[in-house]
């Protein structure tokens, strides 16, 4: 083919899409001079380009277009009829193009009809133009006829540094440089490895240089590949456009984060899902305009697509302000279609039920139209993107609109594993759908047990479904790696399951490399690569595994029963500790929180300001631990604080570990949030503030639980111990007041104010708590005032001076229930006798 | 690595006329000689290291890299229906690309080039193994020995043997047997 074909080939492509895109926008505001003049001029370059090379067809249709367009310029309306003219006639020349570039040829073919109705649409614009009234003709008039040549001038200077800065590359010879990147890389190792004992300077420095080289020449290589998502948004204006006319609905697409740059290859993958969305949100999100008014929303529906980078992965949401999704029309479909019962339904969050739309077949539109209710859409949408290691979520609010975010990975090519031994052989394990890894060897806090046989690993409140990966693949044990043992958990869609392995010996970017034809009917591998030492390994397709597990895939998830909270200990405090937001790590006592869930991100919803998500058929409203908290993961860990039958969550970002520690808050906290700051194994760690949390989430239910209101004055000289126990007190529906010290205590009683009960510390400063009760009993309106001593210990000398004192029980310092226990006990005059308080001390003792 | 373009035609032995060659190369597992189309050979090498595939097909040894690449490692001898032996580190393979797959055909010893002369070519001998004369598809008559080809379709083809070979296999046997 001639060269300047081949080159007016390529431009034209280009620029023909973008012509299509600049005129819908142009639809929209028909006062953009400049966007004006750039259509022109690329409709005046086709025109021309055509007279140079001798194309007449296609030369008549971009100069009738050229024609209307110009009117436009020189200030004529963009009606609806001529954008759709013109659009027609970019797709007639589309078409000829297509021909050109495989027969060199211009088809034959009459596009008088088009022609026809372009000048007809100038004439239009002609007439229109000498109807305006003269004033209002002038100005856009003359700015445009003096302006011309300033804009084009303008627009061509831009063009020309732009220019430069571009180079037309063909995919494969991008492949061939990665390829051969690839290869280079595996050469680097092997180096580095043969001179790993090399003690020689000069051989050393170069070989350095040579290895941080490569390492950046594989990074822009890759770097090369990207594009901008917004290749994606180009031909949605119009999309969108489109189906507005078809469903008579008014609606405007935004989109943002076009810049975002992804995968050559994910682009063209995640085409079809996006489309099949948006025409999903046209279909059923938007309501017409008719009932948009009616429910007080703009006549114009919005869909707003927005694309943003965030560890690792890009997340594109698809939003929609039209009526939300009919949760109750989807809850009978689903029962209709037998994929849940009604009990099971009637049990489920909002967002599970929406989660069904996801199933294969499912549509609740009545009436099949060209653009949706076939039943075959979302199951399709989330195939798609769950296939490139991707997942789908969805959230929605009747009314206000239905929001589905997508979060796909970079890059297929490049994705980080973990390289896992099994049976002496390793293999590599995608780190997207890897949630952890547990130890499961002699002396882990884990086990894996037995179910008739099969291997289950109870990890928190979830009870995991285990399979060895030496016996799934029929490997031999190795003798010297029975002990080493670990499950590494892993999350497909909604299932979760462990494997077992004997070590995770890496965790390495590879390049993934498909499997030859031979093996590619093994199910478990999606792959194979090169490592760094330049050993082949397979790569293990999470999906595949869980399949051959027999496990289904299900939007189902067990309810768990809440576990007892862990055992208090004794003298020090077993903390919680988190990441949550920036700056130092943040801890609770574990003894507050009763159980921590996993939350997908997808469960939690936005509800009147506040974080929700659904906890044991109810709803439990969300706190998020931190303001500056980072939402990134699509699961989050949520600390469950029982407070007198309601529950509410914090939300953090990241469990690091539970630690057995002495407490030493060391700095008082400044922030509400934050009791103080101790040092935890070295490092500074905020404590949370409970109480803070508890007023945001659940305001009224240390009112709500308890009609009558006891008094408890609380006495601690420690400030955590007041604000850990102040907040337990009153969820257990008591009212509290603090004092820092026994005198602020029996001050308070000076002053003739009235309490139920008096807990308080024994070990203070100034008046220890055998005193102070004995201070309290003597005063006359107090005699037999109950007093619950707390005690870290509680050991004879302890219980013997309590006695003594006139206290009337002890009860451990960190024990929370059984501080809430005996204080009933005591507040209903069931007062403890000796034998009792013994038995309380002893059944803590053994706990 | 050979720079010949990998053309393969079903039976080129035939297809041909009468008095054209056939360039073959040899190769040798334990006492037995097999002839290779020549223009199927892309490298000979010694294998690094074999990654085991699980659950793959038995007659598939292993992955391979070669030279960046990840080839397919299949014994020859366990396509033999022989004895498997355990895959030795330095064994010796040869690089074959066939549909647009890269194998290593894992074989004890690689002989010479021949020329296999179009008047030198037998009918298959009716009574061989039926597993095993899928596997070569012809005969020539060499110096004192009688050479198969292999067939490059039937070697690297799992499919056909995936599928269990039952009955089936033994039709063609008998079929020969009356010629």
């Amino acid at each position: 083919m001639d060269e300047l074909l081949k080159d007016f080939l390529t431009e034209t492509a280009e620029q023909i899409e973008s012509v299509g895109t600049q005129l819908v926008l142009l639809e929209r505001d028909p006062s953009d001079a400049a966007m004006i003049a750039s259509i022109f001029r690329l409709v005046h370059t086709i025109k021309g380009t055509c007279g140079f090379l001798g194309l007449t067809r296609l030369g008549q249709l971009a100069h009738a277009a050229e024609t209307l367009i110009g009117r436009i310029r020189d200030g004529a309306t963009p009606t609806p009829d001529a954008v759709t003219v013109i659009l027609a006639a970019i797709d007639r020349i589309k078409i000829v193009l297509a021909a050109l570039e495989c027969t060199a040829q211009e088809p034959d073919g009459d596009d008088s009809d088009l022609v026809q109705a372009l000048e007809l649409q100038s004439a239009a614009a002609d007439a229109a133009k000498d109807q305006m009234p003269a004033p209002a003709a002038t100005p856009p008039k003359t700015a445009n006829a003096e302006a011309p040549p300033q804009v084009r001038g303008g627009e061509e200077a831009t063009l020309q540094v732009r220019r430069p800065e571009t180079i037309r590359v063909a995919v494969g010879a991008l492949e061939r440089i990665m390829l051969l990147v690839s290869e280079l890389v595996l050469t680097r190792n092997q180096l580095l490895e043969l001179t790993r004992k090399e003690t020689e300077e000069t051989l050393k420095a170069p070989l350095q240089r040579l290895s941080g080289l490569t390492s950046d020449l594989q990074d822009a290589a890759m770097r090369a590949r990207m594009q901008p998502v917004g290749r994606l948004f180009g031909n949605l204006p119009r999309l969108v456009r489109e189906l507005a006319g078809e469903v008579g609905k008014k609606i405007a697409l935004v989109t943002e984060g076009a810049e975002t740059e992804l995968d050559r290859q994910l682009i063209e993958l995640i085409r079809d899902p996006l489309t099949h969305m948006i025409r999903n949100c046209a279909a059923h999100g938007i309501e017409t305009p008719a009932e948009r008014l009616a429910a007080g929303k703009p006549e114009s529906g919005t869909i707003r697509i927005s694309a943003s980078h965030e560890a690792g992965q890009i997340t594109i949401d698809v939003v929609d302000d039209g009526r939300g999704l009919d949760i109750s029309r989807i809850r009978q479909k689903a029962i209709a279609l037998g994929l849940a019962n009604e009990a099971e339904v009637a049990r489920m969050s909002n967002d599970d039920i929406c989660r069904f739309i996801f199933a294969p077949g499912f549509s609740t539109a009545g009436a099949v139209t060209s653009l949706s209710g076939r039943g075959v859409g979302m199951d399709v949408v989330r195939e798609n993107i769950e296939a490139i290691g991707g997942s789908i979520s969805l959230s929605s609010m009747l009314g206000q609109g239905t929001c589905f975010s997508i979060k796909i990975p970079l890059t297929l090519a490049i994705a980080p594993a973990l390289i896992v031994q099994a049976g002496g052989h390793r293999f590599a394990l995608p780190q997207v759908s890897v949630v952890e890894a547990v130890g499961v060897g002699p002396g882990s806090a884990h086990t894996l047990e037995r179910v008739q046989g099969a291997k289950v690993l109870r990890l928190r409140q979830e009870v995991l479904p285990v399979a060895d990966l030496c016996d799934l693949f029929g490997l031999t044990h190795q003798a010297d790696e029975a002990d080493a043992r670990l499950v590494v958990v892993m999350r497909v869609g909604t299932l979760s399951f462990g494997i077992l392995v004997s070590a995770v010996a890496d965790v390495q970017e590879i390049v993934v490399k498909p499997l030859g034809a031979s093996l590619a009917h093994l199910k478990v591998f999606s792959g194979h690569t090169i490592l760094g030492d330049g050993s082949v390994v397979l790569i293990l397709d999470p999906a595949g595994l869980a399949g051959s597990l027999g496990l289904q895939r299900s939007s189902d998830y067990a309810i768990v029963a809440p576990t007892e909270p862990p055992t208090p200990p004794r003298e020090s405090t077993r903390l919680i500790l988190f990441r949550a937001g920036s700056g130092a790590l943040k801890a609770l006592p574990l003894s507050l929180v009763s159980r921590i869930e996993s939350v997908p991100s997808d469960r939690l919803t936005q509800s009147d300001g506040t974080l929700i998500t659904m906890h044991q058929g109810r709803l439990m409203p969300i706190v998020p631990a931190s303001a500056t908290i980072v939402r990134a993961n699509a699961i989050h860990p949520v600390l469950v604080i029982s407070l007198g039958g309601e529950f509410m969550g914090i939300l953090v970002e990241e469990i690091i570990d539970i630690v057995e520690e002495p407490l030493d808050i060391q700095i008082a906290g400044g922030a509400e949030d934050i009791v103080g700051t101790a040092e935890i194994r070295g490092d500074a760690v905020n404590i949370l503030d409970i109480m803070h949390f508890i007023q945001q989430a659940r305001p009224n239910a240390p009112l709500r639980s308890i009609a009558r209101r006891f008094k408890v004055v609380l006495v601690d000289d420690k400030l955590f111990f007041r604000d850990m126990l102040a907040p337990v007190l009153t969820s257990g529906g008591y009212e509290v007041t603090t004092c820092a010290s026994a005198a602020e205590a029996l001050a308070l009683i000076e002053r003739g104010i009235s309490f139920d009960a008096i807990v308080t510390d024994t070990d203070m400063p100034e008046m220890n708590g055998y005193h102070f009760a004995e201070a309290v009993h003597s005063h006359p309106r107090c005699g037999d005032l109950p007093i619950i001593a707390l005690a870290a210990h509680a050991t004879n000398p302890v219980l013997a001076a309590a006695r003594a004192s006139g206290i009337t029980a002890v009860a451990g310092k960190f024990d929370r229930r059984g501080l809430l226990e005996t204080l009933r006990a005591c507040l209903n005059r069931d007062d403890l006798t000796n034998t009792e308080l013994e038995q309380r001390v002893l059944t803590e003792k053994a706990a | 690595m050979s720079a010949l373009g990998v053309q393969h035609s079903e039976r080129p032995a035939f297809v041909s006329g009468s008095g054209t060659q056939r360039r073959c190369f040899t190769v040798i597992d334990g006492d037995e000689m097999f002839g290779l189309p020549v223009e199927s050979v892309q490298t000979i090498f010694r294998i690094e290291g074999v990654t085991p595939v699980p659950l793959g097909p038995p007659e598939v040894e292993g992955l391979v890299n070669l030279r960046g690449r990840i080839v397919t490692a299949v014994s020859l001898k366990r396509r033999l229906s022989k004895t498997p032996l355990q895959a030795a580190r330095g064994a010796l393979a040869i690089g074959i690309e066939h549909n647009a797959e890269n194998f290593a055909l894992i074989v004890d010893e690689v002989g010479d080039v021949i020329t296999c002369e179009a008047s030198a070519q037998i009918a298959p001998p009716p009574h061989i193994d039926s597993q095993r004369a899928k596997l070569t598809n012809d005969y020539y008559r060499m110096d004192g020995r009688i050479l198969p080809i292999l067939d490059m379709n039937a070697i690297f083809d799992f499919t056909e043997r995936n599928r269990g070979n039952g009955s089936a296999h033994l039709n063609p046997t008998i079929i020969r047997s009356d010629q």
